[in-house]
Parts: C-alpha cells; sequence; structure tokens
C-alpha cells in the first residue's frame, strides 16, 4: 500500500472488517465462514496478505471469489480455487492441526470467551427455548482446533453477558487450565472484535480485557455494554481508523450492500439490476486476480 | 422384486421417486451445502404431504425451513439452521419457539460431527471420535454424544453416533442412467450421505450417456451401486447456486425472506410458488427462463466444467 490516507466517512461496521483483517498474516491458513469475517479475510489478502489461504467449510480452498458471497457454499468461492473437496475433510484438516487462525461470529460471549450461538434459554428449554438461534454450524469445530481463533459480535449488553446460556463453542470456559483438562487442543480465542472496541485475553487469568476503542468511543461507552465488571489495558489503543484504499475495496466486494447495509440498497435492488452490480465488480477484480495472484 | 440397486436403467420421474422412497415417518437426508441444494425435491414431498419426518444434516437451508412451516418434520438431527447471511430460518425459530405449525425434537450437532455420522454410516460402524465437543455443552444437551477417555492413552475425546438415514436424495451435475454421479463444486458431506442411507436417489442437471462418465472417472463421487434411482432436473437446486451451471440467485432468496417473516406470509409463498406449480418445470416458468439464462450466464464467468 502506498501513504495512509485515512477515509473520512466510514461506518463502524466497515472499521470492524477492517480491524479483523488485521489478524489476517500472509501466508496462513484462515478457516472462515461468510458475512464480514469473509469480507476482513479478502481485504487481507488483496492488502497485506496476498498468501493467505481461506478454507470454506463445505469444501472450497484458496479461491478467490470476485465478491462477497453470501452463503458458504456458492459457486463462486470455487472461482480461482485450488482444492475442492468435501465437507469432512476440511474439518478433518482442521482438527489435523493445519489451520492457523479461525474466524467465527457469535450471537452472545462471556467474559471467558464462551460463545453461544444456539439457545437463549430466559427461563425455558433447550427443546422450547425463548430463542432458538442458529446452532453451531462450523464453530464448534474452529475453536476446538485452529490455533487461534477471532470472535466477531456487535457490543450489546444483552450480547456480552457474564455466563452465557449456552455453550456451543467454548473458549477457556471457566478460566485457566480447563481447555486443556477438557482435551481441546487448539489455543482458544486471542480476540472479540465489535463495532465499537476490541477486547483481549489476559495470558494468565484468561479472561477479557479491553484493549481498543474505535475513534470516539468512550471506555465508559464500552463499559456500560458489557455485563461484567470489565478489565481494561494499561494504555487502552485509539483503533486506527480504516484507509481510503480499505474502504473503498470493501464497498465494491460488496456491492448490493448486502453484508454491511450501509444503505437499504440490498432490500430494493430488482434482479436486472443485482446482475448488472455484481457482474461489473467481478470483471473488475477477475481482470485483478489473473495480473497479481 | 429385483432391488432397485441392481437396476441397469435408474431413471424415474420426481414425483415417482419421492413416492416410492420418501415414506411417511422415514428419516431423510437432503445434499448440498448453501450451494447445489435439494429445492425441488423439498418442493415435492411437500406437494405429495409427506409427514413426521425426522430430518439428519450438516447444515440445511431454506430447503428444510419449507418442510418445516408445511408441517412434514417431526425431528431435526442438524448442526445449524439458516436461510443465508441476510435471512433467519423463520419457521424453523416459529416451530421450536412458538410450536407453529407443531413442535419439533432438536438434537444439534457441530458440523464436523455431523459430517462424522454420515461417514460412520458410511463406513458402516456404530461411531466415530472427534476432538470437536469437547467442553462444550452440545453434549451436555445431546446424550447420544459420548465423552470418554480415549482407551489408548487415556485423553478425553467425544464419539458421535453414526446416521444412517431410510433415504438420502443428493443432487448433482451429471449422472448416467445407471446412476454414477459425478459431482463438480464442493462435495460436502454427499458422497458419505449416499452411502449411508438405505436408498439413495440422484437428481441431476443432466443425464447424460456412460461414454461421458467415463471420460473423467475421478469425478464419480457417488457409484452406481449406492444408487436407486435417477432423475434428471434442471435447475433442481435454484435459488441456490450450483457448480458450473448456475449462479446463486439471491434475490429470490431475499424475497422468500420477506414473505417468510410472518406464518401467513409463508403460506402464501407456498402456495404460489410450491402447491400451485404441479412440478418443478411449472416452478422454473414462473422464475421465467430469461432470469434463469442469466444465472447460467453469471456461473459461466466464474465455472466451467471440463466436459
Amino acid at each position: 500500500m502506498g501513504t495512509r490516507e485515512y477515509a473520512k466517512d466510514y461506518s463502524f461496521a466497515e472499521l470492524m472488517a477492517v480491524v479483523a483483517a488485521k489478524e489476517v498474516r500472509d501466508g496462513e491458513r484462515v478457516f472462515v465462514g461468510i458475512g464480514i469475517p469473509m469480507i476482513a479475510c479478502f481485504l487481507a489478502i488483496y492488502t497485506h496478505a496476498p498468501k493467505a489461504a481461506l478454507i470454506f467449510e463445505g469444501g472450497y480452498i484458496g479461491g478467490r471469489p470476485p465478491s462477497a458471497c453470501t452463503d458458504v457454499g456458492d459457486s463462486a468461492l470455487g472461482f480461482r480455487a485450488s482444492y475442492i473437496t468435501s465437507l469432512w475433510r476440511t474439518f478433518s484438516d482442521l482438527q489435523r492441526g493445519y489451520c492457523d487462525l479461525a474466524i467465527i461470529g457469535s450471537a452472545q460471549v462471556d467474559k471467558y470467551g464462551n460463545v453461544n450461538s444456539t439457545a437463549i434459554f430466559r427461563n425455558r428449554t433447550y427443546q422450547n427455548p425463548m430463542v432458538r438461534l442458529q446452532g453451531s454450524g462450523g464453530a464448534n469445530d474452529m475453536v476446538s482446533s485452529a490455533r487461534r481463533t477471532v470472535i466477531m459480535v456487535r457490543l450489546e449488553r444483552r450480547r456480552f453477558v457474564p455466563r452465557v446460556d449456552y455453550i456451543t463453542s467454548p473458549g477457556y470456559i471457566d478460566g485457566p487450565g480447563t481447555r486443556e483438562k477438557t482435551g481441546l487442543k487448539g489455543g482458544g480465542p486471542v480476540a472479540v472484535i465489535t463495532d465499537k472496541a476490541v477486547f483481549r485475553f489476559d495470558e494468565n487469568t484468561k479472561d477479557a480485557y479491553l484493549s481498543g476503542v474505535y475513534p470516539g468511543v468512550s471506555v465508559e461507552d464500552v463499559k456500560s455494554e458489557v455485563g461484567w465488571s470489565l478489565k481494561t489495558a494499561r494504555e487502552i489503543k485509539i483503533v486506527e481508523p480504516p484507509t481510503t484504499e480499505e474502504v473503498n475495496f470493501i464497498r465494491s466486494y460488496d456491492p448490493t450492500n448486502v453484508i454491511l447495509r450501509r444503505r437499504r440498497l440490498f432490500e430494493e435492488v430488482d434482479f436486472s439490476s443485482w446482475v448488472t452490480l455484481t457482474e461489473s465488480n467481478w470483471h473488475k477484480l477477475i481482470r485483478h486476480c489473473s495480473r497479481r495472484h | 422384486m429385483m432391488d432397485s440397486k441392481e437396476r441397469e436403467d435408474k431413471v424415474m420421474t420426481l414425483r415417482e421417486a419421492v413416492q416410492k422412497f420418501v415414506r411417511d415417518g422415514c428419516s431423510l437426508s437432503l445434499g448440498g451445502f448453501c450451494g447445489r441444494n435439494s429445492q425441488a425435491v423439498a418442493h415435492e414431498i411437500i406437494r405429495q404431504r409427506k409427514g413426521n419426518l425426522t430430518f439428519i444434516d450438516d447444515s440445511p437451508t431454506d430447503q428444510l425451513d419449507m418442510l418445516i412451516g408445511a408441517g412434514c418434520i417431526k425431528r431435526v438431527e442438524i448442526a445449524w439452521h439458516g436461510v443465508s447471511i441476510f435471512a433467519l430460518a423463520r419457521n424453523f425459530r416459529r416451530a421450536v419457539e412458538e410450536g407453529v405449525p407443531r413442535l419439533i425434537e432438536m438434537e444439534d450437532y457441530s458440523n464436523y460431527a455431523a459430517g462424522l455420522r454420515f461417514l460412520a454410516g458410511a463406513m458402516n460402524v456404530p461411531f466415530l471420535p472427534t476432538r470437536s465437543l469437547l467442553g462444550s455443552d452440545i453434549p451436555q444437551y445431546n446424550k447420544r454424544i459420548k465423552i470418554i477417555e480415549d482407551p489408548y492413552d487415556g485423553e478425553p475425546i467425544a464419539l458421535v453416533p453414526a446416521a444412517s438415514p431410510d433415504v438420502a436424495i443428493i443432487h448433482v451435475q451429471h449422472a448416467d442412467v445407471r446412476g454414477n454421479a459425478q459431482i463438480w463444486g464442493h462435495l460436502a458431506n454427499d458422497e458419505n450421505k449416499a452411502r449411508a442411507a438405505k436408498h439413495t436417489v440422484i437428481t441431476c442437471e443432466e443425464v447424460v450417456p456412460k461414454e461421458e462418465i467415463l471420460r473423467i472417472p475421478n469425478m464419480t463421487a457417488i457409484p452406481f451401486y449406492c444408487v436407486d434411482a435417477v432423475v434428471e432436473v434442471p435447475y433442481g437446486s435454484h435459488p441456490w447456486s450450483c457448480y458450473g451451471y448456475y449462479y446463486h440467485d439471491v434475490i429470490f432468496q431475499r424475497d422468500y425472506a420477506k414473505y417468510n417473516e410472518t406464518y401467513e406470509g409463508f403460506l402464501g409463498w407456498l402456495d404460489e410458488w410450491v402447491l400451485r406449480c404441479e412440478a418443478h418445470a411449472d416452478y422454473l416458468n414462473k422464475v421465467s427462463q430469461k432470469r434463469l439464462l442469466e444465472l447460467t450466464k453469471m456461473e459461466k464467468a466464474l465455472n466451467k466444467i471440463p466436459i
């Protein structure tokens, strides 16, 4: 990248993608799903980590979809893929230890980085809960076996609870030593990236602490959205804003704004405009791919 | 009667295949994984008003959501159920949270665990071990998952039970009349679902001559000896993508999600797009040939099948 010219106009959802992209190191094998994590990973690939390879659980590995996919088995994930296989095989490779980093989403998270994406009980039962969520998908497998896991979730008090209702994907469970005792081999979560702040985990006590806030967000703003007494880093960083280049990539990669929802475009667009918007971006990135990657 | 797997020509219509193999009360797995889905099959099961089905899968999308909303499902054993990044499986939520149209029994797994269940079924062993699920609450609420000490080194390990559904229905790109099925793009768990099931139905974009299969036999993911029936169903995965054939009709799915906000809305959608269409061809006419060809053109810009 050239000189760092910061974007003046950006959303916190966009910054969230930029912050997550920085967790990806060049050459890493990253196990990832769709949504903001996918945009973050392709941003990394098109900027600082061109040799990173993405593994999508359905069986697509190393592909370069020319625009953001809305589902984890989209055929676009096969575009320029180096390996296409089956689901049990991608997860076996993950369990074998071939994945450096996994990025998962979450509905509820607690101070030990345990994630709930199964159900909110609110005094009801597993079979008939107040809110039935989507379920683990591959998230349990990812956090069980990846070397590092990043959790992405919106910062809201109902999501940041002292203890999740149901541990779908284990973080540090009850604190130091519990992952090891249960037999888990993966390293566990290293960061929780939200739309207002970034949390990391204390090496000794294994609980989350506030590491950085987005520009204009105060520590008090963050604390009021967290349901436990939150520890903070000695020096809380102000997260670097996105560059113009980063924001431009994100917007062109999601041309109908289906992931980041900055505008209502996706709700309103008709079929033929959707085709035109999607294809125009494809032509650009397909040319870019054949030149550089 | 000759075993249906022994026949040389297994071609039948979608209506016949569903009539013959999807029985009320049976357990069922559909193929695909957010792409190459058995959408036309789900519509036909609903048209035939099949009931009390147990649905065993990894991460089903709107095909299960519709089956639940239509009241066909008694129990689900899955790892995830949604529709897309932009849409929830509303019928699934209405069923589990409110019992609309009926309560369903839940059994949760992770995706790898679901995959291993089909692999175990395909291997004809009762379970397989995994390092997933440990330390989570999934085994607390699903007592069929066992955490044991590895008999060799004493470390904790999770066991997941084999899945052997009564019927698996898998949509593929190419099959010959005997059932050799070739899949391009991701395989998901389909090679194992097809082997684990008691009966397996292949639906395909095109029935091809055996000579086409012989050109790249490595691409045969499901061999003839697992297969009971072959059905040609062009655009059988719409609105989902089918690698090398057509791209994902995201806008169609967005519109389904809008109707699906309420149960009444869903029933209206179902009536218009499924119940009033006698067969998949009628549904495709309603979607329109022009739109389908546009999706094909998009897909060919990305992926081509080298045959």
